[in-house]
């Protein structure tokens, strides 16, 4: 073959392949976050095994959020709505059971079901109106967490409500989502098959490769034939669900539902997904790098204790190590990419 | 290059803040006993943020007591009230080890597994504020705090001295056990009949105009008691546009400057005061005590009720400015 | 030798949007192992033949054939069954994504069965290493992202993904006018080898200079009206260029230009 035209590319280093993957700034984040902590305090619990656990579980509660939603943000979309669904569906599941004497394995699937039909309809609003996801499920955030509102005052009068541990019990569905397993929390388990799941999807499944085509050009991945809308919707549906999952766990551990669950929640877990990766104008990420980036949050949100900082400092804290790992993130990514 | 200096500066920043933050006890202590005061750390556990005015107090107590025992202490609360957060927050205490632990068992349900790996782990506790009945079962040293029925029942029988015989119970807060039990102590105590109304408390025109419907509606009403600040003020402003104030006694749980304004010129016959102060001093010096020397009260320590009426209400205002009542 | 059925003919095609006139009696035909450029100003109906051809817009008047049969497209998907291919100027690749993972969109090799069927990679990297190879493009890596091709790459591997999936008639729409000199090559070129594999080509371009060496038919539309088709031999670049601009009138423009000149120039002196 006479003189390639392409001389200017050429052989990728398998180094190079590592350094370039979405994930390594988040690894490397979650490594100096770690180490950070170790030496600051890890004598006083943080490196025992009961203090790992602490912030573990906090990772995976976020974690389980996270994954779907840097999913969806692959694709191209936000779901703002997932902290308030998890509100709505854990006051689902205890009005159910507290109130009207449901048994629980129906309430849990009424909080599945619920969250289908939200996830349902988030999606197909915005690929049937064209509005930004953004704006669509900000709509949502805010009418989900007054349903639960409402509807808790109107059947109960109460905001908080609890009780769930005498109707329920130590049963299956309890261990399920609250128990432990060989001294670990369910939850973390939870997310570790989450995590593997989607991974699986994104990577090695025609539908991941959708998820990127969608996101990163929508039109040209219609032109060739990928069912967009469908992706979009199917995510929606997911991230609404995970909601009702943490919902669900929350709900069984703590033996209550709140209104106020998941504030923020939905935020942290697009920060995490950030970290981790994700870009926000879509098209681009990682499942791992957000199991990366929720790592890091549990490990700075319970590390902090273990610090001994004055609580009136905590938030001051958790915003500058986040913002540390997030420039580390990005030094790290510039160096890779520049050095191709 | 400009990332790498900010980076280096924020860490740097972040360790000092780290490093200096665990500096919270002062000099002097006794004779040792099983243990040496600078070397004991202590953990509270609570469902109410420093930001708020009620717990504000409770931390002063808390500061004051570090300061005077000598011993380290860290005050750990969530923002908005959460039982999650505030499990989160016992699991990572008790990984901590410190060597003792007060908490308030806001939810007993919730809270009990990480309670009994607490206890299981050895780890002294003291119940605050809430979980009066449960902190025997839970196998804590004591319980610190206003017990809400007797507090009832004792407001009930001051208002009963001064001649009223039919009152308003405004709960301002629907669905809050101690609030309910507060009103069910004011009734037996009282003797007389008690109307309870409910208002919605963190609205506060909804709040006076609750009131104030509730007052034209019980003509015969002689008195009347808010549970809290949020009951207390609308429940003024209520008295006032009523032009009842003369005929109806008021009292009220909980202080707060305009609640002790009130009492100081006349318009409240008292303000019951559950100390709460006490509430984060007495379970600091309590584990200190037990640590060091296995001494402990036996039986619970009452905080409240203590009323607050027209003589000391001047004091009691100069306190409250401080932060301390 | 060409098969004399067309594969694809646009007989007498209108279309109105609205009160506008976008396509006005447009005959077009399109036969195998030929390209048949398609030029025209901006605005002059270009896009709109070619929507119709990709199955996007239906005629109003006139009719579409496939291979001799009269028959409509009920979507772009129909239209891509049915091995009309169309390849977009600024939406052929995703940047983001890897070369094959591109390659491969939406028609993905499937490994395995059931709940494990999952995406070949190896398969796909391997046959558009193959792909690649066989227009000239060596890539070691071809999970690499499209952003790090050139122009004129992105444009030969979208063509190259058409070719593959079995596209009979290939519709490229403006495929060099973003490119420069060398990157325009290299399309050019492969648009010949494509040609010479029995496709047929459509090649709407605005550029005379890149589509006249590679046409065998040239169609010209003026404002959504057809000046007529002409074989290579029977018209030369220039002329071509003039019909496009819309010959007589440039002549009189230039005439109109001349006069205000003279005009200008006389109370001056």
């Amino acid at each position: 073959m006479a003189q390639s035209a392409t001389e200017r590319v050429r052989k990728v280093s398998y180094l190079r392949k590592w350094l370039t993957r979405p994930e390594l700034a988040a690894v490397a984040g979650a490594i100096l976050v770690f180490v950070f902590f170790a030496v600051v305090a890890g004598n006083r619990g943080f490196l025992a095994s009961k203090g790992v656990i602490s912030y573990l579980e906090v990772a995976a509660q976020l974690g389980i959020i996270a994954v779907p939603v840097a999913l969806l943000m692959i694709a191209g979309e936000f779901d703002l709505s997932v902290g308030s669904m998890v509100a709505a569906a854990g006051m689902i599941v205890a009005i159910s059971v507290v109130e009207y004497g449901w048994p629980l394995w129906g309430a849990v699937l009424l909080a599945f079901g619920a969250a289908s039909l939200v996830g349902l309809f988030n999606g197909y609003v915005v690929v049937r109106t064209g509005l930004p996801s953004f704006i669509v499920t900000l709509g949502m955030l805010f009418a989900l967490r007054g349903l639960a509102i409402g509807f808790a005052r109107l059947t109960t009068g109460r905001t908080q409500v609890g009780g769930l541990g005498e109707a329920t019990g130590d049963g299956l569905l309890t261990t399920l989502f609250a128990g432990t397993i060989g001294g670990i929390p369910v939850s973390i388990l939870w997310w570790l098959v989450l995590a593997v799941l989607a991974t699986w999807i994104l990577l090695r499944t025609s539908f991941g490769n959708w998820i990127f085509g969608s996101g990163g050009d929508a039109t040209a991945a219609r032109n060739v034939g990928v069912p967009v809308n469908r992706v979009k919707i199917l995510l929606f549906m997911a991230t609404a669900l995970s909601a009702s999952l943490l919902a669900v766990i929350q709900v069984l551990d703590a033996g209550s539902a709140d209104v106020l669950r998941g504030e923020l929640l939905e935020l942290q877990a697009i920060a995490a997904a950030v970290i981790g990766g994700t870009l926000l104008t879509g098209g681009y990420g990682s499942a791992i790098g957000a199991c990366f980036g929720a790592l890091i949050f549990g490990m700075v949100q319970q590390g902090i204790f273990f610090t001994g900082v004055n609580t009136d400092w905590f938030q001051v804290f958790v915003g500058a190590m986040l913002l540390l790992a997030v420039l580390f993130n990005n030094f790290i990514r510039k160096r890779a990419s520049e050095a191709r | 290059m400009k990332t790498t200096g900010l980076l280096l500066l924020l860490a740097v920043a972040l360790l000092a803040l780290a490093s200096c933050a665990g500096e919270e006890k002062a000099g002097g202590g006794a004779s040792s006993g099983l243990a040496n005061r600078e070397d004991i750390r202590i953990v509270v556990v609570t469902h109410g943020s420093a930001s708020d005015p009620f717990w504000s107090v409770v931390k002063n107590g808390v500061d004051q007591a570090a300061s005077d025992m000598g011993v380290e202490v860290e005050y750990r609360a969530p923002d908005t009230f959460d039982v999650v957060e505030i499990q989160r927050n016992l699991d990572a205490a008790i990984a901590s080890e410190p060597d003792g632990i007060a908490l308030s068992v806001v939810d007993p349900d919730a809270l009990e597994g990480s309670i009994r790996e607490a206890t299981d782990s050895g780890i002294p506790l003291v119940v605050l504020n809430t979980g009066r009945e449960v902190w025997r079962e839970l196998g804590a040293l004591t319980y610190v705090g206003q017990t809400e029925y007797e507090a009832g029942v004792a407001a009930g029988e001051r208002m009963a001295e001064s001649g009223v015989t039919n009152a308003l119970c405004i709960n301002q807060e629907q669905g809050n056990v101690a609030l309910d039990q507060r009103c069910e102590g004011f009734e037996e105590g009282l003797g007389g009949s008690v109307e309870q109304v409910a208002v919605e408390g963190t609205d506060p025109t909804e709040a006076q105009n609750g009131i104030e419907t509730a007052l034209s509606q019980n003509s015969d009403a002689n008195g009347m008691l808010t549970l809290g600040p949020q009951g207390a003020e609308p429940g003024l402003a209520a008295l006032e546009a009523s032009g009842r104030s003369g005929e109806i006694t008021f009292g009220t749980f909980d202080l707060g400057s305009s609640i002790l304004n009130a009492v100081r010129n006349g318009e409240m016959l008292f303000a019951i005061d559950q100390q709460q102060f006490l509430q984060g001093y007495l379970p600091v010096t309590i584990l200190t005590d037990y640590v060091q020397y296995r001494v402990r009260p036996i039986g619970e320590v009452r905080t409240g009720p203590e009323f607050v009426t027209q003589g000391e209400a001047g004091e009691v205002i100069e306190l409250s400015d401080q932060g301390l009542r | 030798m060409t098969d004399t059925t067309p594969l694809i003919e646009a007989r007498s095609i209108s279309k109105y949007f609205g009160s506008v006139v976008a396509l006005e009696d447009v005959s077009m035909q399109v036969r195998a192992g030929e390209v048949i450029c398609l030029l025209g100003d901006n605005g002059a109906g270009k896009s709109t033949l070619i929507k119709i051809f990709s199955g996007v817009h239906r005629p109003d008047n006139g009719s579409l054939l496939i291979d001799g049969e009269e028959t409509g497209f009920d979507s772009p998907r129909d239209a891509i069954d049915r091995g009309i291919a169309t390849v977009h100027q600024d939406l052929a690749m995703i940047p983001l994504m890897g070369i094959s993972r591109n390659f491969f969109l939406g028609r993905e090799p499937i490994k395995g069965r059931g709940p494990f069927k999952r995406f070949d990679v190896a398969c796909a990297d391997r046959i558009t290493h193959e792909e690649l190879d066989k227009i000239g493009i060596d890539i070691r890596d071809t999970s690499q992202p499209v952003a790090t091709l050139s122009g004129g790459e992105r444009q030969s591997v979208a063509i190259a993904r058409a070719v593959y999936f079995g596209a009979k008639v290939l519709i490229l729409d403006e495929p060099t006018s973003a490119l420069g000199v060398k990157e325009a090559g290299i399309v050019l070129r492969y648009v010949a080898r494509a040609k010479g594999q029995g496709l047929g080509v459509i090649f709407i371009s605005h550029n005379v200079y890149h589509a006249y060496p590679v046409g065998d038919r040239f169609t010209i539309l003026d404002r959504g009206r057809s000046s007529g088709t002409f074989d290579k031999g029977e018209i030369s670049q220039e002329e071509i260029e003039k019909m496009m601009a819309g010959g007589e009138e440039l002549d009189q423009l230039s005439v109109e230009l001349e006069e205000d000149e003279e005009s200008e120039e006389g109370p001056k002196r």
